[in-house]
């Protein structure tokens, strides 16, 4: 099978602490992958170690053909990785428009992905002229999402996109996410498992910094032992 | 709106406070007293904007407190005087300085010669080579321009003999006295080995100091473009050479308006590159040390004085206004209207009975007003001040998106410290050039900056603006003094009591709103 993203046996320290020990995670062309795990498992470092944020001191990164461990953050961004991070760092200081613009990688992104954007997300269209600080969480995820969309990316990196929202936006958020994966392939990070086995179609669990399983996510959600040791939860 | 009133009530009741007492101060003067306090209060505060605005760009986005802005401010004025007064030492020097810069244009080449694996210096990269050789290349690199530099001949003024000494020499340009002197010959040194010397060097610099670099992953490839560079800086070092007595000439014979624009222009230049280059070579590696980078800008800011000493030497001088404004009196000066200042380039103008000085009290908060609006426009139109915004906020996340942080923070470093430069050449005719002038300058912005807050721009610019009147109208005040309601006593503030009420506003502003008047809560 065709890999979009190999991660091969990364170890990474952040300052001293060793908080990845050997994580693999292997991603098949236009699915989503969901990586699972307690909270501090090393889920959000995994997708730092592969943007080069917190970059891996051991283990290969190689994407779409290309080992890109050791490489700038921006550089290996640039080759078509999207990024929506934890607590969505929307620039509070920029309108919703700026935040979009300031994605292009090329001139003219923004005009071309407009309708796009707009399609998935109708609301973040009225919003155009606010700044990032005044908007809703729920609000803020869409136009994070929406940030991401932008550049041509082939690979997009969601870190808890349900985290504090309410039952309805999160419904509202799965479609979105649900409608991209037809687009470009995407790792998703989420505590709530829920969410999670509806969206995946494969998963890795991350446990103490190792991925420590990975399969199906249709397997999984029969394997109520897994669930059980790992996610603490049914 | 009442949401916002609520918010900020703190805030609103502070400004009602500051626009009382300004209207009281303005009540106890003369309409003349008055609109000259003003006017130099906006002059004062248009310079501690200059170096406020660059100092809190700076911090914004990159986290470093740059101590050596004061110095940088400073190296501005004193670059400005040599270009304006001594064009034949600015002329000398433009091609030892094209030179020297050819070798770093040659970026590609280096990073092809890195890269290719079949390529000599790999091989030579191997083991311990690794670590002594690109030291080795910068010394012997160091030594070579060295060599070379101390015997080009360049016209220089002496700090030992006091009539060839730039305080003399700034007094007699004041007089309106030639000042150039015979051009400097080669002697020590025959042109072509001096060329080939500095050429060579300099290439082997920029070779040497790419062997610290990693081997980049895209390779670029090498065609004509690579050198176009190198081959341009080349040519423009001979050319200089070749038409140094002719440029002089044209400098020096040159109106003083124009001579003017041209040093100011030269200054802010020379304030961006160093500051490029500061932040490139200096800064860079210690982001993770904010510490080291704190003790590292301390250190250059004394190095930079200790340069200044060296080379223009401790006794202040002055620089003579543009001609536009040297008029001192006599033949329809001073001034009564801007028409009769035009036609006669007078220094002063006559202001409801009162005399202010044009340059200072009218000029340089014109262009204070010119730069704030052009780098708000910068930061909120394009896409540069976009990045900035954003990156001040979250760079990791800007980095995220593909943009390289690292570049916009040399550029902003670099415009920071071009804004110093051009706060110091503006100021130099109007407070003198002297080895001190940037110590309160950079006092005066860091006050400006925790009143106004330190990371706002608007806040840069308002606390800069308070900070000038308050000083301005406490000098006035000592002059013609505060009558005390009730009693008989004037109050005369003396002079100590200036700087002391910086401090107060300040200190009283910050224990109401900690984070100055338009900062954001950290």
């Amino acid at each position: 099978m065709e890999y979009i993203i190999d991660v091969q046996d990364i170890h990474t320290f952040i300052g001293q602490y060793h908080i990845l020990e050997g994580v693999n995670v292997r991603v098949p062309e236009g699915s989503i992958t969901a990586l699972l795990g307690r909270n501090g498992a090393g889920k959000t470092t995994t997708l730092k170690s592969i943007l080069g944020l917190t970059p891996p001191s051991q283990g290969k990164v190689v994407f779409n053909g290309r080992e890109i461990q050791g490489m700038r953050s921006f550089d290996i961004a640039t080759l078509g990785i999207g990024y929506v991070p934890e607590h969505r760092a929307i620039f509070r200081d920029l309108t919703v428009e700026e935040n979009l613009k300031i994605a292009e990688r090329k001139k003219g992104d923004y005009a071309r992905k407009q309708e796009f954007i707009f399609t998935l997300f109708p609301n973040l269209k009225q919003l155009i002229n606010l700044s990032g600080k005044n908007l809703s969480g729920g609000q803020q995820q869409m136009l994070a999402i929406a940030r991401a969309l932008v550049a041509d990316n082939r690979l997009l990196l969601i870190d808890e996109p349900s985290e504090g929202l309410a039952p309805v936006l999160i419904e509202v958020l799965m479609e979105a996410i649900r409608q991209l994966s037809t687009e470009s392939t995407i790792i998703l990070v989420e505590q709530n498992f829920l969410v999670a086995s509806k969206l995946a179609e494969h998963y890795v669990i991350i446990e103490e910094g190792r991925s420590v399983k990975q399969g199906k996510m249709k397997d999984l959600v029969d394997d109520k032992e897994t669930i059980h040791r790992y996610l603490g939860a049914a | 709106m009442s949401a916002y009133i609520r918010k900020n009530y703190l805030l609103l009741i502070v400004l009602a406070v500051l626009a009382g007492l300004f209207a009281a101060a303005a009540k106890g003067m003369e309409s003349k007293d008055f609109v000259i306090t003003l006017l130099r209060g906006l002059s004062v505060g248009s310079l501690t904007f200059l170096v406020a605005s660059g100092f809190s760009l700076i911090f914004g986005l990159l986290d470093v407190l740059n101590l050596a802005h004061g110095t940088l401010f400073m190296i501005g004025a004193y670059i400005g005087w040599t270009v304006y007064i001594r064009p034949d030492t600015f002329v000398d020097l433009l091609t030892p300085l094209a030179l020297i810069v050819s070798g770093f244009l040659l970026g590609d080449l280096w990073t092809v010669l890195l890269s290719s694996p079949q390529g000599a210096t790999r091989s030579l990269l191997g083991g311990r080579m690794k670590r002594i050789l690109p030291w080795a290349g910068i010394l012997v690199s160091a030594l070579i321009l060295f060599l070379v530099l101390s015997r080009y001949p360049i016209a220089y003024w002496s700090l030992d003999n006091y009539s060839e000494s730039p305080v003399a020499i700034a007094y007699n340009a004041g007089q309106g006295q030639d000042v150039l002197e015979p051009p400097a010959v080669f002697e020590r040194i025959s042109p072509w080995l001096a060329f080939s010397g500095l050429a060579i060097g300099s290439l082997l610099f920029a070779f040497s100091l790419s062997l610290f670099g990693q081997v980049k992953i895209s390779v670029p490839r090498i065609t004509w473009r690579s050198f176009l560079g190198f081959a341009v800086a080349l040519l423009a070092g001979l050319l200089l050479f070749v038409f140094n007595d002719t440029l002089t000439g044209f400098l020096a014979g040159l109106n003083r308006n124009w001579l003017f624009l041209i040093a100011v222009l030269v200054a802010v230049s020379s304030g961006v590159a160093l500051g490029a280059l500061m932040e490139s070579t200096l800064i860079r590696p210690l982001y993770i040390r904010p510490t080291y980078q704190l003790m590292l800008t301390l250190g250059l800011g004394a190095i930079g004085l200790e340069m200044v000493r060296a080379i223009w030497g401790r006794p202040e001088f002055t620089m003579p206004r543009p001609e536009l404004f040297a008029t001192a009196s006599g033949d329809g000066c001073p001034a009564t209207s801007f028409a009769d200042w035009w036609q006669y380039h007078c220094s002063t103008m006559i202001v409801l009975d009162g005399r202010i000085r044009i340059y200072n009290e009218i000029l340089i908060p014109i262009i204070g007003v010119i730069v704030l609006i052009g780098v708000w426009v910068l930061l909120q139109r394009s896409r540069l001040g976009m990045i900035i915004r954003a990156g001040v906020q979250d760079r990791e996340m800007v980095e995220a998106l593909g943009i390289n942080v690292r570049r916009v923070f040399t550029q902003v470093f670099a415009l920071g410290v071009g804004l110093a430069a051009l706060g110091g050449v503006l100021a130099a005719p109007s407070i003198g050039l002297s080895n001190v002038m940037g110590d309160s300058v950079l006092l005066n912005a860091l006050f400006a900056l925790a009143i106004g807050g330190l990371t706002s721009y608007p806040g840069a610019a308002l606390g800069s603006l308070l900070v000038g009147l308050l000083q301005q109208f406490i000098i006035k005040y000592g002059q013609i003094g505060i009558p005390i309601p009730f009693t008989e006593i004037v109050f005369k503030p003396t002079p100590p009591i200036v700087p002391a009420s910086t401090i107060l506003l300040m200190v009283i502003i910050l224990l109401i709103l900690p984070n100055g008047l338009l900062g954001r809560k950290e």
